[in-house]
């Protein structure tokens, strides 16, 4: 895949092959496109598409994002038929439970929301209900849950490799250890340099994730978008037990039992800095282990087999930066996901190769309009629940 | 068949009852539970995840996966590494019934070239349905804990001047060295009995390690058996270490990494068959818990050093069992589904009822890598192996590596490239303490 | 055919990498990812220089140029109440007294 020559030329180069990338290019294929190229700087899966913990959920705090993902769980139903590849989505539900009355209050406000965008799957129940959903759970020292029974887990390579497939089979080029170092402007579009050769495109996606404000700097477009370290582990496989993901609001931690059946697992670790580092440390083992123990007392003697890490793409209302800047109307950027890219690629790249083959332009992308932090207005209400 | 042999008492320790399952089983209190399992004639513990092969014992070190059970109501743990006591429980996990008659043991069959879950039952929709919750149901080793286990004993701290990871020969010679200059030492080694490689190997065995820990003691090293560094956080100068029931934290001024080698298999066909035992295994057996593991034992060796092979086979015919030998390269195949019955070479069939894989360990480097030492990947070696120089210095300050991490040496070499990291880390440390006293002098 | 397991944690035979390479997925990232290999309970310590090398013998690279995949605590499975034990936990503010909550049941 990585050894083909790279062309000289593309009608569209994406840059990222991670599940934006990817989602993307097989949706332009899908729909025709043609000469599309994607170009990534490391191995498939190397970025945040490779590292996180396969959440998809409806229970957000917006209602741009609540309708976004109740398509997205929609593809995911179908995913494994059309991609020809198992992603293993199993709608176990997501269970979120509160420790204080700030954060029951605040859970009560995502889940008012939730019915008014129609999600009314999602219910507030008592700690004692949720004790019936996850019997392992210490619920007297919780204040309240919510549960929707629609919500799921994936597992998240197969979504690179089946879309990765898909599209080298509808003629897309796919080229990773490929690093862009340069962009260039050219009179009809870019050039993109890269050490095994430059390419000429028309229009650019960049799909970077958290490192698209460097690939954005190379063209004087300034994303105000940061990477978040955060750290996820994995217990030893376990026989089934845990039906939902489980999420505690402020801690942020979140766990859910894998097709392989390992807990898989993190925790926000507030000030954990904002940086590319990918390495492990003692605070995330220690506030985890500490947190899932209190959560479910019976794992004190299940083993933590590995932990890793991997950059949340943070954006300064918690919301993505769509559609092009004014300035350059053929670079397209698909970033500021935080923590929740990967659940939202399939929808993404739906709503992109639409709009990039010249169908309709969403109304996602003019409120996730780079604008919105030059000035412009903020139609985008600020998203805060978050969780890892 | 495994069959003990006499002994001194104290190798053996005192005798007790263990259960597998509902079978009662003779034991003693200085063996491991794998290897009273095992003299017992219980040695399927459990089915291979996807094709329900089934799965014994391999390594006997603590590294593989192979003895994983259910003991005392807890999943996942390893027999090889835990003592028999009195009343011991163990049971079988992964299969049904039992590990013995195990119904899913037809995937095996089903899919003799292997399957490929990526692409399974992926052609429609409602199949991929079902495929995927029967594949759920299937997943996962162990239940959960039968009980909440008490909280564990309260964190150490522990500085020393020199930490020490790995108690075989390379590290009791660092250990020893360092303490000899001077230097607060600490020694860890995960293993229940210090010494390593020296107690699984015929010309060294227990009553050579145990010197070597006694000299290491006797230089005023501090030595723990049963503490795992699990974790090497560079930025805070910390090793992460567990026992059974606790946690430290370990800071050094200088760090010296013995982790030695694992056990590795050879690819040879059906080289998982339950019967199958890393050489190593099959020298603990023999040196620390007085088992030969079979009648009629075959080992299967690579283009590596012999000196450890030619030794075992050598204390192995002593001990009256038949030996015979053949190349990796030359098996065809590894007859036998519950236990080992012969390997086949081509024309040649080897009978036996054990069989002894002598591979060159691969470098334990995990712990050297999370510290930022650099390996490179060599078959002589064994696997990726610590870039050292002569004296065990690593490109990182203060951290030093010996033994065979650096790649296989064999205990001879291991022993004394330990004795000049040892001093190297002595220094380094000795000079950390010179340069940490003159700051507090100024600051005063 | 006999199978050649080469992690026998995983279940991940010499076919299933010879499998990997030949659908691309030729860096030793790409084949643990594809086959699994290296991340069952030993996590690498069995299989993961019998894969390299075997990886290098595929693809005809010099074993020098294969890296291995990153090294990540723990070293050896290690239970969740040990490691809450660090005192380098974080405490959020809605941290109770430290007495277990005994009502979790198995």
């Amino acid at each position: 895949m990585s050894l083909a020559p790279l062309p000289a030329q593309a009608d569209l180069v994406i840059i990222g092959a991670g599940v934006m990338g990817l989602s993307i290019a097989y949706q332009l294929a899908k729909r025709g496109a043609q000469d599309v190229v994607v170009i990534d700087r490391g191995y498939l899966a190397e970025g945040a598409s490779g590292r996180n913990g396969g959440g998809i959920r409806q229970q957000w705090a917006t209602e741009m994002n609540i309708r976004l993902m109740q398509r997205s769980v929609e593809l995911c139903r179908g995913f494994a038929t059309e991609l020809g590849v198992n992603v293993w989505f199993r709608q176990g539900g997501y269970l979120f439970v509160t420790r204080t009355a700030r954060d029951q209050a605040r859970l009560e406000r995502s889940v008012e929301l939730q019915h008014r965008c129609g999600v009314t799957g999602t219910q507030l129940i008592t700690p004692q209900a949720a004790a019936e959903i996850v019997p392992e759970l210490a619920y007297k020292s919780l204040v309240g849950a919510s549960y929707n029974p629609d919500d799921g887990i994936v597992f998240p390579w197969p979504f690179l490799w089946g879309y990765a497939r898909r599209a080298a089979e509808l003629g897309v080029q796919l080229h990773t250890h490929t690093p862009v170092v340069d962009l260039e402007r050219a009179e009809r579009g870019f050039v993109v340099v890269t050490p095994r050769g430059r390419v000429a495109a028309r229009r650019v996606v960049c799909a970077a994730g958290s490192w698209t404000p460097s690939i954005a700097a190379m063209v004087g477009v300034d994303v105000p978008t940061f990477p978040i370290r955060h750290e996820i582990c994995s217990s030893e496989p376990l026989k089934p037990f845990l039906k939902p993901m489980l999420a505690e609001l402020n801690s942020g931690l979140y766990c859910s039992q894998s097709m392989r059946g390992e807990i898989v697992g993190g925790v926000t670790i507030p000030g954990h800095g904002s940086s590319h580092s990918m390495a492990s440390s003692r605070e995330f083992l220690a506030t985890y282990a500490r947190r899932l123990t209190r959560l479910m007392p019976i794992l004190g003697d299940i083993k933590i087999l590995r932990a890793w890490a991997g950059p949340y793409d943070g954006s300064p209302d918690g919301n993505p930066i769509l559609d092009h800047p004014p300035e350059l109307p053929d670079f397209f950027l698909a970033c500021g996901f935080v923590g929740h890219g990967f659940m939202m690629a399939p929808v993404v790249g739906e709503l992109y190769g639409e709009y990039l083959t010249g169908g309709a332009k969403h109304e996602l992308f003019e409120q996730a309009s780079i604008m919105r932090f030059r000035g412009g207005p903020s139609a985008y209400a600020k998203e805060d629940f978050n969780l890892g | 068949m495994p069959r003990r042999l006499p002994c001194p008492d104290e190798l053996r320790g005192d005798p007790v009852e263990i259960s597998l399952g509902d079978a009662t089983i003779r034991a003693f209190t200085g063996e491991s539970v794998a290897a009273a399992l095992f003299a017992g004639g219980y040695a399927t513990l459990s089915r291979s995840l996807k094709y329900h092969r089934p799965r014994s014992f391999f390594c006997l070190d603590g590294h593989c996966g192979g003895c994983l059970t259910r003991i005392g109501g807890v999943p996942n743990l390893r027999a090889c590494q835990l003592r028999c006591a009195p009343g011991t429980a163990v049971h079988g996990q992964n299969a049904y019934p039992s590990p013995d008659l195990d119904v899913l043991g037809a995937v095996d069959l089903l899919f003799p070239k292997g399957m490929d879950h990526h692409s399974l039952m992926t052609g429609n929709k409602l199949m991929n349905a079902v495929a995927n919750r029967v594949v759920r149901q299937l997943s996962g080793v162990g239940r959960l804990p039968d009980a909440i286990a008490p909280a564990a004993e309260p964190a150490e701290l522990l500085t020393v001047d020199v930490a020490v990871i790995g108690g075989g020969p390379a590290g009791l010679a660092a250990a020893t060295t360092a303490a000899r200059a001077g230097a607060r030492v600490l020694l860890l080694d995960e293993q229940a009995a210090l010494g390593g490689s020296l107690r699984v190997d015929p010309r060294f065995g227990v009553a050579v390690a145990d010197r070597a820990v006694a000299e290491a003691r006797a230089a005023g090293a501090e030595l723990r058996a049963g503490w795992t560094a699990v974790g090497c956080f560079p930025d805070d100068n910390v090793v992460v270490a567990t026992s059974a029931n606790a946690l430290a934290r370990v800071e050094a001024a200088a760090w010296v990494w013995a982790a030695g080698g694992y056990s590795v298999n050879l690819p040879v066909p059906d080289n998982d068959r339950p019967g199958v035992f890393a050489a190593r295994a099959v020298g603990r057996l023999l040196c620390e818990h007085a088992i030969v593991a079979g009648d009629r034992i075959c080992v299967i060796e690579d283009d590596g050093p012999r000196d450890y092979a030619d030794a075992l086979i050598a204390a192995l015919t002593q001990a009256g069992a038949l030996v015979e030998r053949v190349a990796a390269h030359e098996v065809t195949a590894v007859r036998g589904r519950g236990w080992v019955r012969a390997v086949v070479a081509g024309k040649r069939r080897i009978d036996c009822d054990a069989i002894a894989v002598a591979a060159i360990p691969a470098p334990a480097s995990e712990g050297p890598r999370q510290h930022g030492c650099a390996v490179t990947l060599d078959a002589a070696a064994g696997g990726f192996a610590v870039q050292t120089d002569h004296e065990g210095a690593t490109g990182v300050a203060g951290v030093f590596a010996c033994g065979d991490v650096c790649g296989y040496r064999g205990p001879v070499a291991a022993a004394g490239m330990g004795e000049r990291a040892g001093a190297k880390a002595a220094a380094h440390a000795a000079i950390h303490a010179a340069i940490q006293a003159a700051i507090q002098a100024r600051a005063r | 055919m006999a199978k050649i397991i080469l992690c026998r944690c995983e279940d991940v035979t010499l076919h299933d990498v010879e499998h990997a390479v030949a659908k691309g997925y030729d860096h030793l990232e790409e084949v643990k990812r594809y086959t699994g290999f290296g991340t069952g309970p030993c996590q690498g310590k069995e299989c993961l220089a019998p894969v390299a090398l075997a990886l290098a013998r595929l693809t005809k690279a010099a074993p020098s140029t294969i890296a291995p995949f990153t090294a990540r605590p723990p070293i050896e499975p290690t239970p969740f109440r040990l490691l809450a034990s660090d005192p380098a936990a974080y405490r959020f503010d809605d941290e109770e007294p430290l007495e277990p909550d005994p009502s979790g049941g198995p």
